[in-house]
């Protein structure tokens, strides 16, 4: 075997299996969803009149008059701004504040109490979605039984239901919960990775402790906050897990996502309008595609490809 | 005055300065401790409900008296577990801890002795758990026992596992010491798509899956978690390999291994904690898929966990909490004990290694 023709066969071994894997679950995926969203495709597996731009005129229709010479449908419309709302507030309130709170306060304590508090709030992201789903359902269930109405009786209020009157808290606060968890674990390491000799030459100069975080801890902050931002934003935007597993087909909940979902392969409700889903998918497929090369872009990640960036101690 | 009287008039109290500082350092870290625990009960009192009720609960109701025993045992608990932390100088303090938690435990099981029991695990031994709650004959009475649905979840995460594993750390391996044309590009295009969104894709590669024939297979599944998280194992396993040093793999070459040799024999071995985390984290994910299991097959053709409880809270939850609490405990209870065995690899990592 001559050395040349051996080289190629390791790359084969070596990096075969990925690309394969890669290639027909990931970026096959997304030339069919571009091709199917042109096409007429429900009930049955078929092109149906492909090209044609029926599924987006669903969404919204050529309107020159319109500020952006189109005009949204009413349903999509609302689909928008219940994804804008949905993804606006869990990333500021929880993602972000949240997430830096929880770094920020389990990092100035002794190590083992502070790695206990961040286990606590990753058990959310850890245990399966299902479970975790149906946990809050029985959180915010609207008879007396329910774990939040059982406190909120206690104080003297009157029974709530939840999932009907607060919907968009509900979906905020249980994404939150899990998204925290992200952000906290980026966050630690990143204030961990401070040389101890920026802190104590600080303390020594008479630095209080919200000294430190304005100017040693938030500066160092700068990129993984940036990265968490976009790449939460992004997560939150096509994310429908746990809206279905908490909420059901709720209208008060239908983003984006949820729409493409329930319109396609949601269990029992789901009508196989696999060219409309396609269509809103593509949507955010462009804005993924986009906020992917513009997270690399712009966070500088081009560094991962020279210093490995992981470490397990 | 005396020179004696000058300096000492002079000097600064350190003792007593230390003292204040030091008080207020214990002030700061009781004040933190209490924030953090206020903030964290919502999520320690939902899963012990879960616990509780899964103990306690008999068919028809679920007794919220317990729930307020358990939860007045576990705060004190907490809280003094939070101050044994807190004293600097006491030796021991793991066993200080543990004993806390027996004693804990210990109390929990005196107060709640007698409501507890383990009736509502009736369905692991029970193959036919509608049968048992509905009475014979009603509809849904295909329902599978629990432990096909284990054992499939098993399947499913443990093949996923293996795959993800083996896959990854051959191509991280390959990107981490290999020269080729094209190795930048690579790079960038998996750094690309370890950031998009896989899971927009979910009807595409339903349809792809339909084509290739595997629809309703439990090999769908897996191949499609493995596929969506591969760019993202394969940075963590590249940064593992790249914190190897060359000159191991070196001298196994110097010493007559081959290429391959050297990986299996000698490099493997160093990054077996990379392997770990990797491994754990594709279990996990393969253990708790819910989206890809319904979202490829067309009706009830296999049962895993997911599913399993899914459908037992839909068509039993009404009549027994006892039972779905169960059933939720039995399904959280391995990726508990494999997340708090190998918490410390997971916490520890750093950017790169992202989720969302």
């Amino acid at each position: 075997m001559n050395r040349q023709w051996k080289n190629h066969l390791d790359q084969l071994i070596f990096l075969g299996p990925a690309c394969l894997l890669l290639a027909m679950f990931l970026l096959a995926p997304i030339v069919v969803n571009f091709l199917v969203a042109f096409t007429e495709m429900a009930q049955t597996i078929h092109f149906d009149n492909f090209p044609t731009t029926r599924q987006f005129e669903k969404l919204g229709k050529l309107d020159s008059d319109a500020l952006f010479g189109f005009e949204l449908r009413r349903s999509f419309f609302k689909a928008l701004a219940l994804s804008g709302t949905f993804v606006f507030f869990t990333l500021l309130f929880f993602n972000l504040s949240f997430a830096l709170i929880l770094a920020l306060t389990t990092t100035a304590m002794p190590e083992r109490l502070g790695s206990f508090f961040r286990a606590v709030w990753l058990l959310p992201r850890m245990s399966p979605s299902v479970v975790y789903g149906l946990l809050w359902l029985w959180v915010v269930d609207s008879s007396e039984r329910g774990l939040f109405n059982q406190i909120w009786t206690f104080f003297g209020g009157e029974t709530l239901n939840l999932r009907l009157d607060f919907s968009m808290a509900v979906i905020v606060v249980s994404n939150g919960l899990i998204g925290a968890s992200l952000g906290m674990v980026i966050f630690t390491s990143a204030i961990r990775s401070i040389p101890i000799q920026l802190f104590h030459a600080a303390r020594a100069d008479g630095a209080g402790s919200f000294a430190l975080i304005r100017y040693i801890i938030l500066p160092a902050l700068r990129w993984p906050i940036s990265y968490i931002t976009i790449y939460q934003a992004l997560a939150l935007l096509v994310s429908f897990e746990y809206i279905f597993l908490i909420m059901g087909p709720a209208r008060q909940t239908m983003t984006m996502a949820m729409l493409s979902y329930t319109k396609t392969l949601a269990p029992q409700i789901g009508g196989g309008q696999y060219a409309y889903g396609a269509a809103i998918a593509l949507i955010l497929i462009v804005i993924g595609i986009i906020a992917a090369l513009g997270m690399w872009r712009l966070t500088k990640m081009d560094r991962l490809l020279q210093r490995p960036r992981i470490e397990v101690r | 005055m005396t020179p004696d009287q000058v300096e000492e008039n002079r000097t600064i109290k350190w003792q007593k300065a230390a003292i204040r500082s030091r008080r207020r350092r214990h002030w700061k870290l009781a004040a933190l401790t209490i924030f953090l625990s206020v903030v964290s009960i919502p999520i320690l009192l939902a899963y012990l409900w879960m616990i509780t009720i899964a103990f306690t609960a008999k068919t028809g109701g679920v007794e919220t008296a317990t729930l307020w025993i358990a939860a007045s045992i576990l705060t004190p608990t907490l809280i003094i577990y939070a101050v044994i932390h807190n004293i600097e100088d006491l030796p021991n303090k793991r066993r200080w801890g543990w004993g806390l938690i027996g004693v804990g435990f210990a109390i929990g099981v005196v107060l709640l002795w007698d409501e507890f029991h383990l009736g509502n695990f009736r369905f692991m031994i029970n193959p036919n758990l509608v049968e048992d709650i509905r009475g014979v004959a009603t509809a849904g009475g295909q329902f599978p026992w629990v432990w096909e649905a284990f054992f499939n979840s098993l399947f499913l995460a443990s093949v996923q596992t293996v795959i993800v594993v083996t896959v990854s750390s051959f191509a991280g391996y390959y990107l981490s010491r290999f020269a080729f044309t094209g190795r930048s590009l690579f790079l960038q295009s998996l750094l690309v798509l370890q950031a998009f969104p896989a899971i927009t894709l979910v009807i595409p590669i339903f349809l792809i899956v339909y084509w290739v024939g595997l629809v309703n297979t439990i090999y769908a599944p897996i191949l499609v978690i493995t596929a969506l998280e591969l760019p993202f194992f394969i940075f963590i396993m590249k940064g593992f390999f790249d914190a190897v040093p060359w000159d191991i793999e070196m001298s196994a070459m110097t010493d007559g291994a081959s290429r391959r040799q050297a990986f299996r024999m000698v490099i493997l071995p160093q990054v077996r904690v990379g392997l770990i985390a990797v491994g754990v984290f594709a279990f996990i994910k393969g253990w708790e898929e819910y989206v890809f299991v319904t979202g490829l097959t067309t009706g009830q053709s296999y049962t895993v966990m997911s599913t399993y409880l899914y459908y037992v809270s839909e068509d039993v939850m009404g009549v027994d909490y006892g039972i779905v609490a169960a059933v939720a405990v039995l399904y959280l209870l391995p990726a508990l004990l494999l997340y708090l065995a190998c918490q410390k690899y997971l916490t520890q990592m750093t950017l790169g290694g992202v989720k969302g």
